[in-house]
Formats: structure tokens, C-alpha cells, sequence
């Protein structure tokens, strides 16, 4: 197939750090992948318009009460934090 | 060449619910970091979101006030970026079926109206809240720290299309939005603390131009004066720009309150592709007409028809405003004042004048019980007899702040009303003018401006109860005599 | 006899009139686990202090006659993307090596309502992406019935474990097979319930319209007894429904169709064997049996391989080494995102993540994913379509036997393709089950899978019932009790 996809940009998009070798790797293994699924784009169905629906048995969503219920306390939610100070997470800077 | 500004705005409204957008922890106002959380909203794995009925309602009664068609099968999409504030690093949000779409909001600047047109309004969650720590300046942060009680709260995204024309459109625009999620009483829109928070996309194109110009996107902005402020200087750059032949970059840029400039924060070669796809954890919504009608049913009175109800008493649409933007019982106030008074242009001057400068200058939130609404009637009923001076009313009326007392009382108690007995005050003058023959004469002479002064001896010594334009003329009588 | 053989309504009667006691079968049940563990390595953690208190209550129950659920100190394995509260959930990650779960799955709160006893966490693919449990970050597991096979994947410790007779049933997750192709690989029962019968809530996401919760068990009435546990309506789960069941035949007026396409090319002798094998006896019992052709189910992998990466692509988003799970550092909080997520990541997670990213990104979606999309809805209504003339289908549920550990992990795609006759229960959301029928050459167990309509899960376990009593399979692999 025409390889119109960048295996960098996917990456970066995805938030991965792919060593060289992983991206040549990757890169052919998601080609192959990619042939095969081309398959799809053949399929010709009764109409283009089908209605695009994600829950399989098309149920419809449920609202719920505006009512407080009670979770997790301060410790249980910094339990698995990597670092944290004075009660909040701490990561590296993160500016624009 | 004249250039021509088009602005669109976004706004984020944050909603009163108790609890959060896709979870049933609180909505919290507090300064202790990460205490109402729960798996979904810190997007622990394996929790999902169910979402709120009463932010559902609440969007919905936003898009039929503005006139906004409603999407009845609506879906939520999930807008994939990494921020370490986002805990999911996918937002909850709504793409190509919002809830509302094609409605219109109508503005007042001054004595007209304008009619903002809306693409879009949709249901979304907030992020965590980041604070940069370092220097103090976000470039040398040698830390991030998060706290994720924002995370998860229903947030109401509401787009102009891009028909604005002035940085005073923009801010009477959003004084406008802020009313109204006010009166549906679906949000407290309180801007310092950041209830409602805009994004302005901003381009000049020369005028009559068909096409609009390269837009810039102008981020952080919390107060009204940085929105005119960021917008002013935005058309100003960019016109500078087109001027000299300079090329403006599709970009966004980020209002710096301190330096009062906007500033480069990235261009759109390294925009972000969002990848939105609708959330497998979340079915199609669909909107009944049940749903709707009994939404409808809650609506209460929009600020467009107090207006109209305003000017038909009598007010000035600028005046009109400026009462459908005050609290709910001063427009109530406004209306049974002038009910009883037929005066309008009192009414509004009492009440949205002295009466709330009053109340501010001594840090009184709301009305005593005892203060009736009728004392304001009285005291403008009592001016317009006579009965009492201005200076006197305003007296009066800090007194009622006060004191659990009628306007009479505090008039009798304090010896207030004029004095309006020709005799007795004919008295009172014959005296000053014996005391102060010398100014008797030199008023005979040709200085008239010492009438003002006898006046006000006349005033001194009758506790200002004396109507001061009829002392002015018995006074004039006797030198003359 | 060994009473770790036996099926849960026998031991709950041996436990009820006091033959045997919890504590003795636990005890049983973790000398298994020792014993098998080291050749094995079905299991991750295994709970034994906590369980042998918990097994004398049990015990203590049973001896007050107070016990009142079948599964009342039934030992059962938990594969390890279900989150138990205060244990690690690790979903064989390097990502979560270190994850203690703050909350219980919906399904782990309703077993420890009805007293069960979790064994243990089980071995799986890495985030439950795989078909042989070779891709787990802490090593792989083999096949109970010959050390040099695979166990099938993803729940292929949970399939392992019950083959091995360290637990009396396990939870498993199936998003593509991954109940259903181990417990075929392993000689056992592997039900998927109907998509949203049983709550996804605490279950660590792979594909979420996809993903389902279910059992493997040595016989069918012990997967009904766990699915009735474990199933109903979840208000934490938007996609979860009310498990109101249809009643569909089950006895000789039921119809029963052989699927065309899943008896083609690419499927062995061995699998076509055992389902002509099952139709023949169901045809001597005086069933209807016929071909159904559902002509989508050639597209099925290359839908599956769009529809679950994409999901999961944001699914996995929120391992960003900030929140919990592993941190590899870096100078900002994007490096040490992509850091965290390079290091954490196995390869197969990484393809998929990638797969997905750019099925939905910018200029692509409607050629992949909005496609699958729609294949996805011509799937649904070509198995209605069928549904309208048989009331189950038959095929393979795996197109060959256990393959050696090793075999298939050079290519992608040859791995993605033993899930061919699995995943379109998936896509459709139907519940669909595999029964061991037979034994290969290689002495190796082989599970002919039905299917039937949504919400007809309790008419096809009866009907699955009828088959395993015909075919008593009735064998187990030896050495490890
Ligand atoms: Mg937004
Ligand atoms: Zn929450």
C-alpha cells in the first residue's frame, strides 16, 4: 500500500518516546496491519449514511440525581502518586 | 485602506450543580488540594463516567433561552490531548451534536441592541487546576503541582460566530451571557472566580472584504476589563501589522495582565489534532420532548423581556440594562417602588443611586427586615411634596438602614420636615436680618451672592426643615421691604 | 474424590450437610496453586492469609447454617485488570507494577456480598492485548495441558489457574476471544455475558464497547451460577442494562445454524471436526440443524483491529506516570509522559495504542474508523437477520488448537487471526459461550463456541447444558492435584 502515515507524528500524537529501532519496527508492523485492514474500504454497504452508534444493543443513556455520594479520601487519591508535596501531585514543569 | 475587526468568543460556564459532570463527588469551593475526588473524576483505572441530569438540564435551559435549536440524539465525543491537568488525557466533550445549536443571545450597549448570533453550545468536564512553581514565571517553573478538584465539573462551552465587531461588544456580550446563566440560576457566574472564563478569536480584514483575515486565538482571560483590554490591543497589533506589510500568523496568544500584551504561546504548525471519536462508555443521549418541555417549563422571565418590561415603566433602555444586570431583589424593589410611585426616573435613581451607595458605603449586604419597600415610596413622595429636603432624605434614609423606624418618625424624631408656615418663618428671617445688618446691606449694594448665605442661616437654625426656596424668596421680600 | 473437582452446587451441597468444610477445600485449593504455581505461572498474587480467616468464617457460617449464596467460600481466581480494593491491579504491565487499587470493581463487590473467597490475581496479555499470555510484563503462562502450549489469551492465567485446579472458577475479561479461545485452549467453559449485562465499572478498560466480563468454569451450570452473581444493572456504568432475559427454545424445537464462514478456509480439520461433531449428535436428538451464511464475519478482524486499538488508543491514555503506575522522569511533564509511557508499555500495547492513534487522527478517521463504524452496524444487523432463523449458531471457537509458546509472536497478524471466530460476538454484543468438546492428536483440548441473541444468555447456558451432558467431556490435565 501507498504508506501515507508517520510513524513519529503517530508517536508523538500517542505520547510514546520510540527509540529508532522500535520506530522501524512498528513502522512495519503497522503497515501490515494497515494492508490487511484496507479490506474495509472495498466494502460497499446498502447505504453510506448508516447511523454511527457505539453502545452494540443501542441503548440510550441514562442521567443520573444530582446527589453527593462519598469516595475516595485525600490519602486514598495520593496513594500511588509517583511525587507529591502539601497535598497535591507534582510533575516537571509543564508549560506551554 | 480602513480594516475591519471580527471577533468570536468562547465561553466556559461553570455550573452550580452539587456534584460533578460525570461523577457524584461534590463541586467544591475550598483551598485544600485534592479532597473531593473519587476514581473517575482522578481517572484511576477502570472507572467510568455516568453523567449528571441537572447539567443536562441546565445546558438544555441555556440553549432553549438563546433561541438555539436542541440536538434531540446527541452523543459525547472524547477530545484526546496530553496535559497533565487532564487525568484521562481525553476530555469529556461534544463534537458534531451539541446540544444546542443556531441561537442568538441580544446585547445592549447604551441606548441600543445588537443581536449576538451563536453556533454552538455544548456540555463538557473541567480539568485540574496546575500551579507552576519556580520563579514565579511560567518559563523557569521547576515544578507543576496538581490539584484535581475541578476536575470532572460540568462546564457549558458557548460559541459566537464570528460577528463581533468591537472590544465593547464583546464585553456587554458576555455581561449579557452572565445574566442570563444568573437568572436560569444555572450557574452562581461569578468571574473572579472563574465561573466564567473566555477565549477570543480575533482577525482584521480591510472593510467590505468578503473573507476575513488570519485569526489569532487569545487565551486566559478572567475579567471583563483584560477582555477589552486584550481585544483593543489585539486589533491594534494586527492592524499595525497588515499596515506594514507584515504577515500575521494563525496562532495562539496569551493576554498578559501584568504587561498588558499578548503573547505568542503556539502556532498552529504544531496545532493539535484532537482525534475525537465518540466515547464508547457513554450510549447516545437523546432528548425527549417530555425532557424538553419539562425543562421549559422551569424557565423563568430572561433578561431581553425584563428589559421590555422596564422601558415600559417609563426607563431608558440604558437605564433598563443596567437594572436587568442587578440583583434580583433590587429589580424587584424597582418595580413595587414604582408601582406605587408612578416615578420611574425616582424610583431608579433612589434605588440604583443612593440607596445600593449606601449599602456599600457601610457594608450592608442585604435589607433589614424591618426596611419596607413602601419607605422608599414615602420618601420619594415626600420629597415631591415638599415635605422634606433632599439633603433630608438622605438622611432619612440612613436612618432606616439603621433603625427599625418609618420615614415619618425618623422626619418627626429628627425634626426634618420643612417648614413651610410663611408665618413662622417670616419670624425666624426678621431675626437674621436684624442680626446681620451689615450683610442686609451689602446685598442692597449689589452682592446677591449673600443670599445664599442667609439662606443657609436660615436652614442652620431651623435643623433644615425650612423649604430652602421659600426662605430664598420671603428673604428677598423683607431686604426689599 | 477430589473435591476440587467437583462443580460449585455439589461442593455448596457437601459444605451445606457439613461433609466439607470451606477452609478444607481452600486448603485443597492453595496446595494446587503451590504445587502448579512454579510450572505454571497462572497466577500474579495469591491471597493466602487473609483467605484462611476468611475461610473459617465461611466455615462458621456454614456450621450456624447462615451461609445463604452458592458461592459462600467458593475459591476463585481474579484476573488481574479487575480491581480489588487495597491490592494491586497490574494488568501484567510494567505501567502498573506498583498499583494498589483505591476501590473494588462493581463485580468484586457483588462476590464479596455473597462471601467468595479471590484466590488470587491471575496472569494475563499486558492490558488484556494478546491471544497466548505472552504478552505479560511479569512472564508468561502455560497451557495446564502440555507446558509447551500456550494457555490462549488474554484471561490465560484465569483459564490456567481452573485447569489446574487452584481455583474452582475464575473471572475473566473478553473484548475479542479472550475468555472464550483460553478456556477452549485449556479443556474448560468460557462464557461472555451479553454486552452490559455485567458492569464494566472497576474492570481496567481495553476496548470499552467491546469489553465484557465473564467466567471460566469446568462446567456450564458453574459459569450460570457465577454469571447470576455477578450480572444486573450498575448505575456507575452508563452501558450496563437491566439483565432482563428472553426466554428463546432450548430443547428440541430450538434451530440451530452452523456458521458458513467460520467453517472456511483457515480453520482446521481438528475445529470443524468438533462442531460436526456436536451438530451430528444434536441431529440424532432430533434438533434442526442448517448452514447460516453471515457473509460480514471475512471483515471481522479488520474491523476488530480498528474499532478495540482505536478505543484503547485513549483508553490508555491516562498511564501518564502522574497520577499512580510507574514515572520515568523527564525535563517537563510532556518528556516525562513519553518517558513513563515508552518504559511502561510492552510492544503489542504500544502497536495497538499506535494502530488506534492513527486510525482517528486527522484525514484518516473516515477511512478507518468511520468505516469499522459502519461495518460494525452491517455485522449487527446481519446476525439479527440470522437470529430471525435459528436460534443459536455454531462454529469453531478457535480455528486451531493451543499453538506452542512462541510460535505466533513474530507476526501480528497471524496472532490477530485466532481470534477470527470470537470476535464478532464482540462487535454485536451477544453472548456466546465455548464448551470443551474433544481432545486433538497432540492430546490437547479443543471448545466448539454458540452464540445466541442479546439478552438470551440463561436460554443458551440451558442449551449448553444439553450439549456438554451429550458430549461428556469430563477430562482434566493431569499432575496437578
Ligand atoms: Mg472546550
Ligand atoms: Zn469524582
Amino acid at each position: 500500500m501507498s504508506k501515507d502515515f508517520d510513524i513519529k507524528n503517530i508517536a508523538k500524537l500517542a505520547s510514546i518516546n520510540l527509540s529508532e529501532d522500535e520506530q522501524k519496527e512498528l513502522d512495519n508492523d503497522l503497515s501490515i496491519i494497515l494492508e490487511h485492514v484496507k479490506a474495509l474500504s472495498d466494502l460497499k454497504l446498502d447505504t453510506e449514511q448508516k447511523e454511527i452508534f457505539i453502545h452494540p444493543l443501542e441503548k440510550e443513556l441514562e442521567l443520573q440525581e444530582d446527589k453527593l455520594v462519598e469516595s475516595l479520601t485525600h490519602e486514598e487519591a495520593l496513594s500511588n502518586a509517583p511525587k507529591s508535596k502539601d497535598g497535591k501531585f507534582v510533575v516537571p514543569p509543564s508549560m506551554e | 485602506m480602513s480594516l475591519q475587526p471580527t471577533i468570536g468568543i468562547e465561553t466556559h460556564i461553570e455550573l452550580n450543580t452539587n456534584t460533578k459532570m460525570f461523577c457524584r463527588c461534590g463541586v467544591v469551593d475550598t483551598e485544600d488540594p485534592n479532597v473531593s475526588l473519587c476514581p473517575t473524576c482522578l481517572g484511576l483505572p477502570g472507572a467510568l463516567p455516568v453523567p449528571n441530569k441537572k447539567a443536562i438540564e441546565s445546558i438544555t435551559l441555556l440553549a432553549l433561552s438563546t433561541g438555539c435549536e436542541i440536538t434531540r440524539k446527541g452523543m459525547f465525543h472524547r477530545k484526546n490531548y496530553f496535559y497533565p491537568d487532564l487525568p484521562k488525557n481525553y476530555q469529556i466533550s461534544q463534537f458534531d451534536l451539541p446540544v444546542g445549536l443556531n441561537g442568538e443571545l441580544e446585547i445592549v450597549i447604551e441606548e441600543s441592541t445588537d443581536n449576538i448570533q451563536i453556533e454552538r453550545v455544548h456540555m463538557e468536564e473541567d480539568t485540574g487546576k496546575s500551579t507552576h512553581s519556580g520563579s514565579g514565571r511560567i518559563e523557569s517553573a521547576t515544578s507543576t503541582a496538581l490539584d484535581f478538584n475541578r476536575s470532572g465539573v460540568p462546564l457549558v462551552e458557548i460559541v459566537t460566530k464570528p460577528v463581533i465587531t468591537s472590544s465593547k461588544q464583546a464585553v456587554a456580550y458576555i455581561e449579557e451571557l452572565r445574566q442570563l446563566a444568573i437568572d436560569l440560576n444555572i450557574s452562581e457566574g461569578r468571574l473572579e472566580k472563574g465561573n466564567l472564563r473566555f477565549d477570543a478569536n480575533i482577525s482584521v480584514a480591510p472593510e467590505g472584504s468578503s473573507e476575513l483575515g488570519t485569526k489569532v486565538e487569545i487565551k486566559n482571560m478572567n475579567s471583563l476589563r483584560s477582555l477589552e483590554r486584550a481585544i483593543d490591543y489585539e486589533i491594534e497589533r494586527q492592524t499595525k501589522a497588515v499596515e506594514d506589510g507584515v504577515e500575521i500568523i494563525q496562532e495562539t496568544r496569551h493576554w498578559d495582565e501584568n504587561k498588558e500584551l499578548t503573547s505568542t504561546m503556539r502556532s498552529k504548525e504544531g496545532s493539535a489534532d484532537y482525534r475525537y471519536f465518540s466515547d464508547p462508555d457513554l450510549p447516545n443521549m437523546y432528548l425527549s420532548e417530555d425532557f424538553i418541555n419539562q425543562v421549559k417549563s422551569t424557565m423563568p422571565q430572561l433578561p431581553k423581556k425584563q428589559r421590555e418590561e422596564l422601558v415600559d415603566t417609563g426607563l431608558s433602555l440604558k437605564q433598563a440594562n443596567i437594572l436587568s444586570k442587578s440583583d434580583v431583589w433590587i429589580k424587584s424593589l424597582y418595580f413595587k417602588v414604582h408601582k406605587q410611585t408612578k416615578d420611574s426616573e425616582a424610583s431608579f435613581n433612589w434605588i440604583t443611586g443612593e440607596l445600593q451607595g449606601q449599602m456599600r458605603k457601610s457594608n450592608i449586604e442585604k435589607l433589614p427586615d424591618w426596611f419596607s419597600y413602601e419607605y422608599l415610596s414615602e420618601i420619594i413622595e415626600l420629597i415631591k411634596n415638599s415635605k422634606i429636603s433632599f439633603t433630608s432624605a438622605k438622611v432619612i434614609l440612613s436612618e432606616l438602614l439603621n433603625t427599625d423606624s418609618t420615614p415619618n418618625e425618623v422626619a418627626e424624631q429628627k425634626n426634618l420636615f420643612q417648614e413651610n408656615d410663611t408665618d413662622k418663618i417670616s419670624e425666624m428671617i426678621v431675626q437674621i436680618l436684624e442680626e446681620n445688618q451689615d450683610v442686609v446691606e451689602r446685598i442692597k449694594t449689589g452682592e446677591d451672592k449673600l443670599v445664599g448665605f442667609l439662606v443657609g442661616l436660615v436652614m442652620k437654625q431651623s435643623n433644615g426643615s425650612v423649604n430652602p426656596g421659600m426662605a430664598k424668596e420671603l428673604l428677598l421680600k423683607k431686604i426689599e421691604d | 474424590m477430589d473435591i476440587t473437582n467437583l462443580p460449585i452446587r455439589k461442593i455448596n451441597t457437601l459444605f451445606s450437610k457439613k461433609e466439607l468444610k470451606p477452609s478444607e477445600l481452600y486448603s485443597q485449593i492453595f496446595d494446587n496453586a503451590a504445587n502448579s504455581e512454579a510450572s505454571l505461572h497462572a497466577h500474579l498474587t495469591l491471597f493466602e492469609d487473609e483467605n484462611i480467616k476468611k475461610a473459617k468464617e465461611s466455615d462458621s457460617r456454614f456450621d450456624s447454617g447462615t451461609a445463604e449464596s452458592l458461592l459462600d467460600g467458593i475459591p476463585i481466581a481474579i484476573k488481574d485488570n479487575i480491581n480489588i480494593k487495597g491490592y494491586k491491579t497490574t494488568c501484567s504491565s510494567k505501567m502498573l507494577s506498583n498499583y494498589t487499587s483505591p476501590y473494588d470493581a462493581t463485580v468484586i463487590k457483588k462476590l464479596k456480598e455473597s462471601q467468595t473467597l479471590f484466590t488470587g490475581k491471575t496472569n494475563l496479555d499486558e492490558f488484556a492485548m494478546g491471544s497466548s499470555t505472552e504478552n505479560s510484563a511479569f512472564g508468561l503462562t502455560r497451557n495446564p495441558w502440555n507446558t509447551d502450549f500456550v494457555p490462549g489469551g488474554s484471561s490465560g492465567g484465569s483459564a490456567a489457574s481452573v485447569g489446574a485446579r487452584s481455583s474452582i472458577a475464575a473471572l475473566g475479561s473478553d473484548t475479542g476471544g479472550s475468555i472464550r479461545q483460553p478456556a477452549s485452549f485449556c479443556g474448560l467453559v468460557g462464557f461472555k455475558p451479553t454486552y452490559g449485562t455485567v458492569s464494566r465499572y472497576g474492570l481496567i478498560a481495553f476496548a470499552s464497547s467491546l469489553d465484557q466480563i465473564g467466567p471460566i468454569t469446568k462446567t456450564v451450570d458453574d459459569s450460570r451460577i457465577i454469571f447470576s452473581a455477578i450480572s444486573g444493572d450498575d448505575p456507575r456504568d452508563a452501558t450496563s442494562i437491566v439483565n432482563n432475559q428472553v426466554d428463546i427454545p432450548s430443547g428440541k424445537s430450538a434451530k440451530i445454524g452452523v456458521i458458513k464462514e467460520l467453517m472456511e478456509d483457515g480453520i482446521s480439520d481438528e475445529a470443524k471436526n468438533e462442531v460436526n461433531k456436536v451438530t451430528e449428535i444434536l441431529k440424532s436428538n432430533g434438533y434442526e440443524v442448517k448452514e447460516i451464511s453471515i457473509p460480514i464475519i471475512e471483515l471481522a478482524i479488520s474491523i476488530y483491529y480498528l474499532i478495540a486499538p482505536a478505543e484503547c488508543s485513549a483508553n490508555l491514555a491516562r498511564f501518564d506516570g502522574v497520577r499512580y503506575g510507574l514515572r520515568v522522569d523527564g525535563n517537563t511533564s510532556y518528556e516525562m509522559m513519553e518517558n513513563t509511557r515508552a518504559e511502561g508499555f510492552g510492544k503489542e500495547v504500544k502497536r495497538r495504542i499506535l494502530l488506534g492513534t492513527y486510525a482517528l487522527s486527522a484525514g484518516y478517521y473516515d477511512e478507518y474508523y468511520g468505516k469499522a463504524l459502519q461495518a460494525r452496524k452491517e455485522m449487527i444487523d446481519e446476525f439479527t437477520k440470522a437470529f430471525d432463523e435459528v436460534d443459536y449458531l455454531i462454529s469453531p471457537t478457535t480455528p486451531t488448537q493451543a499453538f506452542k509458546a512462541g510460535e505466533k509472536t513474530s507476526n501480528p497478524l497471524e496472532m490477530y487471526m485466532s481470534d477470527l471466530c470470537t470476535i464478532p460476538a464482540n462487535l454485536a454484543g451477544l453472548p456466546a459461550i465455548s464448551i470443551p468438546t474433544g481432545i486433538t492428536n497432540e492430546n490437547l483440548p479443543l471448545g466448539v463456541q454458540v452464540m445466541s441473541r442479546a439478552l438470551s444468555d440463561h436460554s443458551l447456558l440451558n442449551f449448553s447444558e444439553i450439549i456438554e451432558k451429550e458430549i461428556q467431556f469430563n477430562q482434566q490435565p493431569k499432575g496437578w492435584v
